[in-house]
């Protein structure tokens, strides 16, 4: 970790390999993007729609950190990408289920329809 | 303005600036309204005269605008904030004159200076210039000029993005800035809460001025995050690990993560307005399905860090002024270090607080309320930590240290309050009442503004070669610590006699007294600016007794006292070989500090570029169309930005090399200069003495 890093892409590994990982992530997020408005457009229930969505969304942002962001867990960085992954999982984990959290709550007691109380209503 | 579009102009016309109101209707209002616009514009003729007068557009366009260097940029930042921070406490200084002549009647409620809606574009653009304009360049800008120096870098990891960072926050500022003479500013305060900032309620640019300078500056700022982070983790200096970095970069590694984190929370509750606004989407709108609770809950989710970003670096300096001008070492680094990291991770626990009152149930407050009241701890360990520095130490009051003490006894108060705040029973009754304005002012000017002042002082002979005067730094603290006790501590008292915030009147004639209280500090404050402005003059004009060409005035222990002063654009001749926490006094304590390297080598820099300068134009651009619906140039701009990212992308960038023939002498003067210096004692350090060579036999931290 306390080595100096040039920033140079390493000189072994070849351009070709570099441009085919490219390449292949803007395929992959191309599809995935795809699938998310078909499911939109599709006349599926609700719920499948969005968990397609939702599901097409996490995908890509695993093609994104993989093959644009060289994010691996072998080699020598694995360590602090591991490390990076889990504590951006927590605070991405805290914001999104304390927002579920709260707005659950506030539609709870608004009688709001389709939501869950988190008090039993009165 | 215009009921209809024009293909050409939008809905641009002759009748969207000040001077038809004036026109209009001559009032106090109208002419405020209209002096402020002729201030834009009169400064920027005179700008633009006196750079021509003095042929320096072209030193200005090659030696800063084009410049990728970290240094540089930050001195752009912090002269970029100062300007807007005059603006901001003018702006409070006029809310202050309203309030004090704003007492009505029942029959005849509206008085005052200054009218109700121009009130409300008042503290909208006040709150937004001080958190987005002067705070964060503030903070960015000192990072970018101390954090490379610190850690024993060149420069940050991405020059380049570092510069267009600048240009982004830059345009985000010219946006609020022109929207002065060109329109007006929204009226939703700093945090612009749906429904009433949507179309529906708020037609009209000025909710879109703001969105748009939100959008394009937070973008900047979220860059300025990554490039610190990877600063951090990739460019320390041989040697230099995590436990040896002065605390200063600690907390610029939190300010980092907490960017990155946080920022885009804004840029997506922003967004979603925007399309509510533009696109006739119903994310916050009354009906619909939209919820505008869920603009509070996004907003604060950005909001609270934000507070943090705000304060952490002020720890940072306080950490590194307080150790420097009591010759000692820092007491409890590693406490420090965990403090700050946990601050940072504590802070995105907490954001409901800004919203207790939004009626969710007593369980959801009460999680939150005790994780507010859990972040005091670190806070206060760190407060006892600097004591406990002090404590002992040969302290010399420089104004830096009058900065500290000031931050010391008023920052407590603040702190306090803010706990009392932390209890939801206890906000329901002051809630959108003045004593939160107190508060937070409480907390932000002894902790932001008195952190980031103290920093400049510290660091400007660093980046200019010569110290500021400290008889006028101190006089400059002290009228900040003076006038905010008289401007805020009334605020306290009117809050708990049931004053609401963003009051363009009030009925009560009880609230009177300490209404003029209040503005009585108000004229302190802006007695601290004009002081703070005299401060940089007179030093200036001073600057030949001032100098320090040894580079080390205050007997510094960290990695940037071992270079000349002003430092060069290469900052070390020679990368460092870090063996200790605060390494420069472990140099010192070890014998002859000034010693010459052993060779020198070239030295590689990033070439100039009009990058930044061009994103910025075409960001700008791409603003103000969209404030005033002129597609075509919303559209160019809007694509001008990959087009640029791609033109660069594809040519051929030599960086610029600097001989080590050229980095030799240089260094070789330095050190002949040095040895020709007589060394100071602290005792001597403000006096012409104190030529940047200080004396190690004093060096005890
Ligand atoms: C230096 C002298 C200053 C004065 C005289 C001043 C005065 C004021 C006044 C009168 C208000 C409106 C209060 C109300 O709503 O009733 C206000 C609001 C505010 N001020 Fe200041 N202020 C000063 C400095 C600062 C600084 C340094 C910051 C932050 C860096 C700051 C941030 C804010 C914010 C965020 C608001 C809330 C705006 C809103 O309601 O949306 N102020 N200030
Ligand atoms: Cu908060």
């Amino acid at each position: 970790m306390t080595k100096s890093n040039t920033g140079m892409v390493d000189p072994q590994e070849s351009a070709a390999k570099e441009l085919k990982t490219y390449a292949l992530g803007f395929a992959a997020s191309v599809l995935l993007t795809g699938v998310a408005f078909a499911a939109a457009i599709s006349d599926l229930p609700a719920v499948w729609k969005v968990g397609i969505i939702c599901l097409a969304a996490l995908l890509q942002i695993v093609a994104h950190l993989r093959n644009f962001l060289h994010l691996s867990f072998s080699g020598g960085q694995s360590r602090e990408d591991l490390l990076l992954v889990l504590f951006s999982v927590t605070l991405l984990a805290i914001m999104a289920g304390g927002t579920w959290y709260i707005m659950a709550d506030l539609g709870g007691r608004m009688h709001e329809k389709g939501m869950m109380p988190h008090e039993a209503s009165p | 303005m215009s009921a209809s579009t024009s293909p050409i102009v939008g809905k641009l016309d002759w009748t969207v600036t000040p001077y038809t109101d004036l026109l209009h209707q001559v009032n106090s209002s109208t002419i405020v309204g209209a002096g402020a616009a002729s201030v834009l514009v009169l400064g920027a003729v005179a700008g633009g005269a006196v750079l021509t007068w003095m042929r320096w557009w072209g030193p200005l366009y090659r030696n800063w605008l084009t410049s990728a260097d970290a240094k540089k940029i930050g001195i752009m930042y912090i002269a970029l904030a100062l300007v807007m921070l005059a603006r901001g406490i003018i702006e409070g200084f006029v809310m202050r004159a309203h309030q004090a002549t704003a007492l009505g009647t029942l029959t005849e409620p509206e008085s005052g200076l200054v009218a109700p809606d121009h009130f409300a574009q008042l503290f909208s653009t006040h709150g937004t210039i001080m958190i987005f304009f002067v705070a964060m360049p503030l903070l960015i800008g000192l990072i970018n000029f101390v954090l490379p120096q610190q850690l024993g870098a060149r420069d940050m990891a991405f020059p380049v993005l570092n510069q267009v960072s600048l240009g982004l926050t830059a345009a985000g500022a010219g946006l609020v800035m022109i929207s002065l003479l060109i329109g007006k500013f929204g009226t939703g305060g700093w945090t612009m809460y749906p429904p009433y900032t949507g179309i529906q309620y708020s037609p009209g640019e000025g909710v879109d001025y703001w969105l748009w300078a939100i959008l394009i500056s937070g973008m900047g700022s979220t860059l300025t995050g990554m490039n610190f982070a990877v600063t951090i983790f990739k460019s320390r200096a041989p040697g230099m690990n995590f436990m040896r970095m002065p605390l200063f970069c600690w907390t610029s590694l939190c300010v980092a993560i907490m960017l990155i984190y946080a920022m885009p929370a804004l840029t997506v509750s922003s967004a979603m307005l925007a399309l509510d606004r533009y696109a006739g989407f119903h994310f916050f709108t009354n009906e619909a399905g939209g919820n505008m609770m869920n603009y509070a809950n996004i907003f604060w989710m950005f909001g609270h860090p934000e507070v943090y970003i705000l304060i952490l670096p002020a720890f940072g300096v306080f950490s590194e002024i307080s150790s420097t001008f009591s010759g000692k070492k820092l007491y409890g680094y590693t406490s420090l270090v965990i403090a700050s990291m946990s601050i940072a991770v504590i802070s995105f626990t907490v954001w409901l607080h800004h919203f207790f009152t939004m009626g969710q149930s007593a369980g959801v407050n009460i999680a939150f309320g005790i994780a507010t009241m859990i972040i005091g701890i670190p806070t206060g360990v760190k407060i006892y930590d600097w004591m406990a520095t002090l404590w002992r130490g040969r302290v010399r009051i420089t104004a830096p240290i009058v900065y500290l003490t000031g931050f010391f006894l008023l920052f407590v108060i603040g702190g306090l309050s803010g706990i009392i705040l932390a209890n939801p029973s206890i906000d329901y009754q002051v809630h959108n009442s003045t004593f939160l304005v107190a508060h937070f002012h409480n907390v932000i000017i002894p902790g932001v503004l008195y952190g980031m002042l103290a920093g400049i002082h510290y660091w400007f002979p660093k980046a200019f070669g010569f110290r500021l005067d400290e008889r006028w730094g101190r006089r400059t603290a002290l009228l900040f610590v003076g006038g905010f006790v008289f401007t805020f501590m009334p605020l306290y008292v009117l809050g708990l006699m049931g004053m609401p915030r963003r009051s363009p009147t009030f009925q009560n004639p009880d609230f009177l007294p300490w209404m003029y209280v209040a503005s009585f500090g108000a004229v302190l404050m802006l007695g601290a600016l004009a002081s703070l402005v005299w401060t940089f003059w007179t030093s200036y004009r001073n600057r030949a007794a001032l100098a320090v060409p040894g580079g080390d005035p205050w007997n510094g222990a960290t990695l940037e006292w071992s270079t000349p002063a002003p430092v060069p654009k290469w900052t070390f001749a020679r990368i460092p070989e870090v063996k200790a926490r605060d390494d420069w006094g472990e140099t010192k304590r070890a014998g002859d500090p000034w010693k010459a390297p052993e060779g020198y080598d070239d030295i590689e820099m990033p070439a100039d570029t009009p990058h930044g300068l061009l994103i910025a134009g075409a960001a700008f651009a791409l603003g103000f169309a969209m404030v005033w619906h002129i597609w075509w140039l919303a559209a160019l701009g809007f694509l001008a930005i990959p087009a640029l990212l791609a033109w660069r992308g594809m040519k051929v960038i030599e960086p610029r090399i600097i001989p080590a023939a050229e980095v030799e002498e240089a260094d070789r003067r330095f050190r002949a200069t040095v040895a020709s210096l007589a060394p100071a004692t602290r005792a001597d350090e403000e006096s012409e003495r104190n030529r940047g060579r200080p004396d190690l036999a004093e060096f005890a931290g």
